[in-house]
């Protein structure tokens, strides 16, 4: 599946690997370990560690390698710690493989280590267990065990995914620190390109399985020479400068057994410079100056992809009011069951705002905020503690069936995982038009499937898919299919929770045009909750800052992120990367993330998949 | 440590309720019986009047609720009522019976924890060879023989066909041991009689291998399955990636965290188990709680099937709360909370 | 879609197979059996198979202690504990279901009141519950389904409830209530195909612990009575002629463990075949 990656790495220098999902990223730091999963095998090429063989080891070789020389960083901290095992039990249980015989010496090197990743009180951590901690905690935890043998080569394959951005910033940079401070080489796997910038010394771009383009970091995302590099960058909102419209590359990479019988270069088909010999000549790397290395035919086409020139068209100033929430709240019970005495938590509290027609409105804050709540509320699938909620006019607060029935047609929601949100079991066709479905009166099959093919070109899917299973969609189609559904009430209001998180950002571009297209033809308005700084900016005019289960800050987008005035939305901010890969990147310092407890989740929050 | 205590406390306390529900149940059940309890009492020459005074006087002619506080009444003074087949007294009846069910059941309890841990190991070490289709078609017929067919087919087999083991009561007739503590296996080492220890274990054998294997294909699943979904976490791949050798994350990362869900159903299991022992102690004329329930459901002796009944709810429910304390006790999660 | 996938289980066809030959014998005993089950012929008495030295042909799995045909108290047998197996599964499943999907769908009082519910009855070994049932209900083949489906619910009702809890979370459920679906249309269209591959494969195991149980009361002299051919009645009557005639013993063993065996590999078998989480649910 991996064709042609070849890179060498100097000791103290971190290389980037940046790709979708999808384009093999991860097999390499598995093939480093010589743990590919089934199914998958080294079938050519050579892989050395200062010299060593790495494809042909012992396995007891190997094992005493992965001991001392080389570490991994993994992608979901919390999972990654044995839960029956205190914290001080698995760095003793390393530390004593790492040749330390005194277990005085190794609570002493431990709590070193533990000060060294900048987690206070070492001595209490050692006796907690992993479920104790958050996940930034057990993140430091992990990189404190990686680097504990001094190893040559760290391999962190997307550390920090999982967490929520604030912390992300701080993960990044304390492997950076550590990094420099122990002179230890680093493979970063990410797909954020932006990312890698900040932290690799060079970068190396893959596209369904091949290495597309590597060169130093700086100059390569300056200067993109690989059309699909080029790409990426346009797909990706800014967060300073002039908004303007993200390229939305067409169509997705291609999957593993597509790959097998394509000839020419991976990435013709999709590529906007793409000339007749690209489909047919297998590209050869090619040495552009500066040290960089081009798999590309045309690479003097790819400064010519320029994004839709069109500028964006700024969001219509809003309409009458159509959501208006009035201190509202919604408080859970913990541990609430009947004869039983329990405690209370506010997931959302004293919230008030509106939203205009037409208007598109971001609602950010980290996991656990209280923001998939507050759009549960809205829609009436959680019942509001205190306050007041209107929509359309109507006094909703009480959740009764009639307001059901009312807020059908005004407000819709698209959910956050595809996967949970479309019903295995069901037809495409019989998905996007349950609402006619719905009710005493159901309308029959033949013109729900007219509604349906309607619907589907609305979103710029086929009519074939109709009588297609959820799971014979990719993840970006299905988003496009919950969008179609929550179309077919025609509603006036779209609440759209995480959408485009877990998705790759060229498929993020093409659904963000989607929504820009329904407000433009349509006239409908968004609530737009996402972690996501950049698309907020990208897509909204008006943003919510959520905290603690309370709103912040809120005022129009550009006002916000150019002078906030509360320190929670400076900390988000400061935690995205700048756009400019030479401006002084400083997020806040550990103390917060530290001193912040987390709050307790919501009973539903707890059990739903913790968002990205 | 005070946490455990605390939420064992609270584990406790939640029986209580529970027990009360079971008694009312068991109250009611059996007042729907067609069999008149006064009459039963009664020699049979007695007059209708004389049948009336006796209702009376076992307060009978009361309403139902009335009826069911008397009994926990007494019951709460240890009174559960006199058998009116055996005219005994039912508690002396229940307490002299349980230690022979309750050293059954523990016997059977250990071997089906050897068998169904030691099986689901096997099981989990072949996964991905041909074994284990056949490890897999072997515990569904091994689920589909319930312990009364193994319990007749040892009989059968080491009683009949290869005649090594006895099969009827619980020692052999040459021995007489005094009663201490009930158990009979520590009585005879008590008693100081090694032949009579040897002779009462040889009894229990075939009892308890029946009901013990009978038991164990389930556990063998749930640990092999456990197993299986712990070795796709993401800890155990960290634990490879930084060199462990793969006894050692057997031992030391993947069994401990394996064993809960298996300990968790080996309560359910084990209740049951204990259940179970009704049917091999009369296959086996073994003198315990299941004979005398069998006896007393034949001769609708209502006194000594509530107790009875009694009697296996709370041990059932006592072995749930041992599993529950052992779980609570191995799993960090459910302490640190 | 899931058609010629079941065909290619061989645990499905094995067990399928087991389960229609039990049923074709008890669906024509009346044709094979020669001989009334109830017939008592003194002068034949513990004859053994008629392969055996000694056998005769006209009892062709020999005779119990009171010259009674055992082939034909097989055949009736097996009519008995297919009826009670089917009926009382379906019962149970359908009250253990409906309990389930309305405590895991609205959750809240009514799934605390029906999970306290099943707490009782797991305090209960279900053996004892089903004779502490017999007493109050009396013999008879009606009682013995009614007392395996007020002791058996729980099982359906535990296993099914998780999966309707799980179900219930899932966002297209909240979907449909967005999309105006009513509370049943709900429960349904979106969560019952979820938790039918489960229902299916509990139902299957559920007969195979009902035969078993319907063993156990006729063994115990609270099933059907005792003029009525009982595998379990079988095994009792062997209880006191096995050590000269083991057969006695050996045939209604055999029937029930062929049986139960038959029950357990389809479930299995369904089991892998639709995919469904299902942790140990299982014994009598």
């Amino acid at each position: 599946m991996i064709r042609r990656v070849s890179f060498s790495l100097a000791p103290g220098r971190i290389l980037g690997v940046v790709g979708e999902s999808g384009a093999g990223k991860s097999m390499i730091g598995r093939a480093i370990a010589q743990a590919l999963p089934a199914g998958f095998a080294i079938t050519g090429g050579t892989l050395h560690l200062g010299g060593e063989d790495l494809v042909h080891l012992t396995p007891a070789r190997r094992r005493a390698l992965l001991v001392r020389d080389i570490a991994f960083v993994p992608q979901e901290p919390m999972t990654a710690l044995n839960p029956a095992m205190t914290i001080g039990a698995q760095f003793s249980e390393h530390l004593k493989r790492l040749g330390i015989a005194s277990r005085r010496k190794r609570r002493e090197r431990a709590l070193q280590l533990l000060d060294e990743v900048h987690l206070p009180d070492g001595a209490a951590l050692l006796r907690r267990y992993p479920h104790q901690l958050s996940g930034g905690m057990c993140q430091r935890v992990l990189i404190a065990l990686a680097f504990a043998g001094r190893p040559r080569l760290v391999v962190a394959d997307e550390p920090t995914t999982a967490l929520d951005v604030t912390i992300q910033a701080r993960i990044v940079q304390l492997i950076a620190e550590l990094q420099r401070h122990e002179g230890t080489s680093v493979l970063f796997i990410t797909h954020d390109l932006r990312l890698a910038s900040r932290i690799c010394d060079e970068i190396i771009v893959l596209y369904a399985g091949r290495a597309v383009e590597r060169g130093p970091a700086a100059s390569l995302l300056a200067t993109p020479a690989h059309p699909y590099t080029r790409c990426l960058q346009l797909a990706a909102p800014a967060m300073t400068g002039s908004r303007r419209t993200l390229f939305a590359l067409p169509d997705r990479m291609p999957g593993l057994a597509a790959l097998a019988d394509m000839r020419g270069c991976r990435f013709a088909p999709r590529c906007p410079v793409a000339e007749a010999d690209c489909r047919t000549v297998d590209p050869p790397d090619r040495t552009t100056g500066q040290s960089r290395i081009v798999a590309c035919l045309h690479s003097d086409n790819t400064a010519g992809i320029e994004p839709p020139n069109h500028a964006i068209v700024p969001p219509a100033n809003a309409g009458d009011t159509l959501l208006r929430l009035d201190h509202a709240g919604k408080r859970f019970r913990i541990g609430g069951r009947p004869f039983r005495r329990s405690s209370a938590m506010w997931a959302v509290r004293d919230t008030t705002f509106e939203i205009g027609a037409g208007e598109f409105v971001g609602l950010v804050g980290e996991s656990g905020s209280g923001k998939s709540t507050l759009a549960r509320l809205v829609m009436g699938l959680e019942r509001a503690s205190t306050g007041r909620i209107v929509l359309g006019g109507r006094d909703i607060t009480r959740a009764s069936p009639a307001d059901a029935r009312h807020r059908l047609h005004w407000a819709q929601m698209v959910f956050q995982d595809p996967q949970s949100a479309l019903n295995p079991r069901r037809l495409i066709g019989d998905i996007v038009t349950q609402v006619l479905q719905a009710g005493r009166r159901p309308v029959d099959r033949a013109q729900r499937m007219e509604r349906g093919c309607e619907l589907l070109a609305e979103v710029g899917l086929g009519g074939e898919m109709l009588d297609r299973y959820p799971a014979q969609l990719s993840g970006g189609q299905r988003q496009r299919v919950n969008i179609a559904r929550a179309l077919c009430a025609v509603p006036r209001l779209l609440v759209a929770d995480e959408i485009v998180s877990g998705l790759d950002v060229s498929v993020q571009a093409q659904l963000l045009a989607l929504l820009q297209r329904l407000r433009a033809e349509r006239g409908i308005a968004l609530l737009f909750i996402s972690h996501d700084l950049s698309v907020v900016r990208h897509l909204c005019s008006r943003v919510l800052v959520m905290h603690h289960g309370a709103i912040v800050e809120q005022g129009p987008t550009e006002d916000v992120f150019a002078s906030s005035r509360h320190p929670y939305t400076r900390r988000l901010l400061a935690a995205v990367p700048p756009d400019d890969p030479v401006t002084e990147w400083q997020p806040f310092p550990d103390e917060v993330e530290l001193a912040a407890t987390p709050a307790a989740d919501p009973p539903r929050a707890a059990a739903a998949a913790p968002s990205r | 440590m005070t946490t455990i205590l605390l939420l064992l406390g609270r584990r406790v306390l939640m029986a209580v309720p529970i027990l009360l529900t079971v008694s009312i149940l068991l109250f009611v059940a059996l007042r729907l019986l067609p069999v008149d309890p006064a009459a039963m009492s009664m020699p049979p020459n007695a007059t209708i009047e004389d049948v009336e005074a006796k209702r009376r006087e076992m307060g009978l002619d009361k309403p139902l609720p009335v009826q069911y506080a008397i009994w926990l009444r007494d019951a709460l003074h240890g009174d559960f009522g006199r058998s009116i087949q055996l005219r005994r007294d039912a508690a002396h009846l229940v307490t002299t019976a349980l230690p022979a069910t309750l050293q059954l059941a523990l016997g059977a309890m250990l071997i089906a924890s050897a068998l169904g841990l030691g099986g689901g190991l096997l099981l989990f070490h072949v996964r991905g060879r041909p074994a284990e289709a056949l490890g897999d078609l072997g515990t569904t017929v091994l689920l589909s023989v319930p312990e009364f067919l193994w319990a007749l087919l040892f009989i059968l087999l080491f009683g009949v066909l290869l005649p090594v083991l006895p099969f009827i009561g619980q020692l052999g007739p040459q021995f007489s041991v005094a009663s201490v503590t009930g158990f009979l296996l520590l009585d005879t080492l008590l008693a100081g009689q090694p032949d009579a220890f040897v002779s009462a274990l040889t009894h229990l054998a075939l009892p308890a291998t029946a009901l013990g294997i009978a038991f164990s294909p389930a556990i063998m699943r749930v640990l092999r399955s456990s197993l299986l979904d712990v070795y796709q976490e993401d800890y155990i791949r960290q634990a490879r990636l930084r060199g462990i050798g793969e006894w050692r994350i057997l031992v030391m990362h993947a069994l401990p965290n394996a064993i809960l869900p298996t300990l968790t159903l080996m309560g359910v299991q084990f209740g049951f188990l204990f259940g179970g022992t009704l049917l091999v102690e009369v296959i086996y004329s073994y003198p315990g709680l299941g004979n005398l329930m069998v006896d007393a459901v034949r001769n609708a002796d209502l006194p000594i099937i509530q107790t009875v009944g009694l009697t296996y709810c709370i041990v059932v429910l006592l072995i749930g709360m041992a599993v529950d304390a052992l779980v609570l006790i191995l799993n960090p999660r459910l302490r640190g909370a | 879609m899931t058609a010629p996938r079941l065909l290619r289980s061989g645990r499905v066809l094995v067990g399928a197979a087991l389960i229609l030959l039990v049923a074709l014998c008890a669906l024509f005993a009346p044709l094979l059996a020669r001989h009334d089950p109830g017939d008592q012929d003194l002068l034949s008495i513990l004859l053994p198979p008629a392969w055996e030295h000694g056998g005769d042909a006209a009892f062709p799995l020999g005779t119990d202690s009171l010259g009674r045909d055992e082939l034909a108290r097989l055949l009736f047998g097996a009519r008995l504990a297919l009826i009670v197996a089917i009926t009382a599964a379906c019962g149970a499943a359908l009250l253990g279901a409906v309990l389930a999907h309305i405590a895991g769908y609205f959750g809240g009082f009514v799934d605390w009141l029906i999970g306290r519910a099943v707490e009782v009855w797991m305090s209960f070994p279900p053996v004892i519950l089903s004779l502490i049932l017999m007493v109050g209900l009396g013999t008879g083949a009606d009682k013995v389904v009614l007392a395996i489906v007020l002791v058996d619910w729980t099982r359906f009702c535990r296993v099914l409830r998780a999966e309707v809890l799980v179900t219930t979370r899932r966002d297209y459920v909240a979907a449909a209530r967005l999309a105006g679906f009513t509370h049943l249309q709900t429960l349904t269209r979106e969560i019952l195909p979820a938790t039918l591959p489960l229902l299916i494969t509990l139902l299957s195991l559920e007969m195979g612990i009902a035969v078993i149980v319907e063993a156990v009361l006729s063994f115990v002299g609270l099933g059907v009575s005792a003029d009525q051919a009982a595998w379990g009645q079988m095994i009792a009557d062997a209880r006191t002629s096995f050590a000269q005639a083991p057969w006695t013993l050996l045939v209604p063993m055999a029937a029930i463990f062929l049986t139960v065996t038959g029950f357990n590999l389809l479930g299995d078998g369904l089991r892998r075949t639709l995919d469904v989480r299902l942790g140990a649910a299982r014994s009598a």
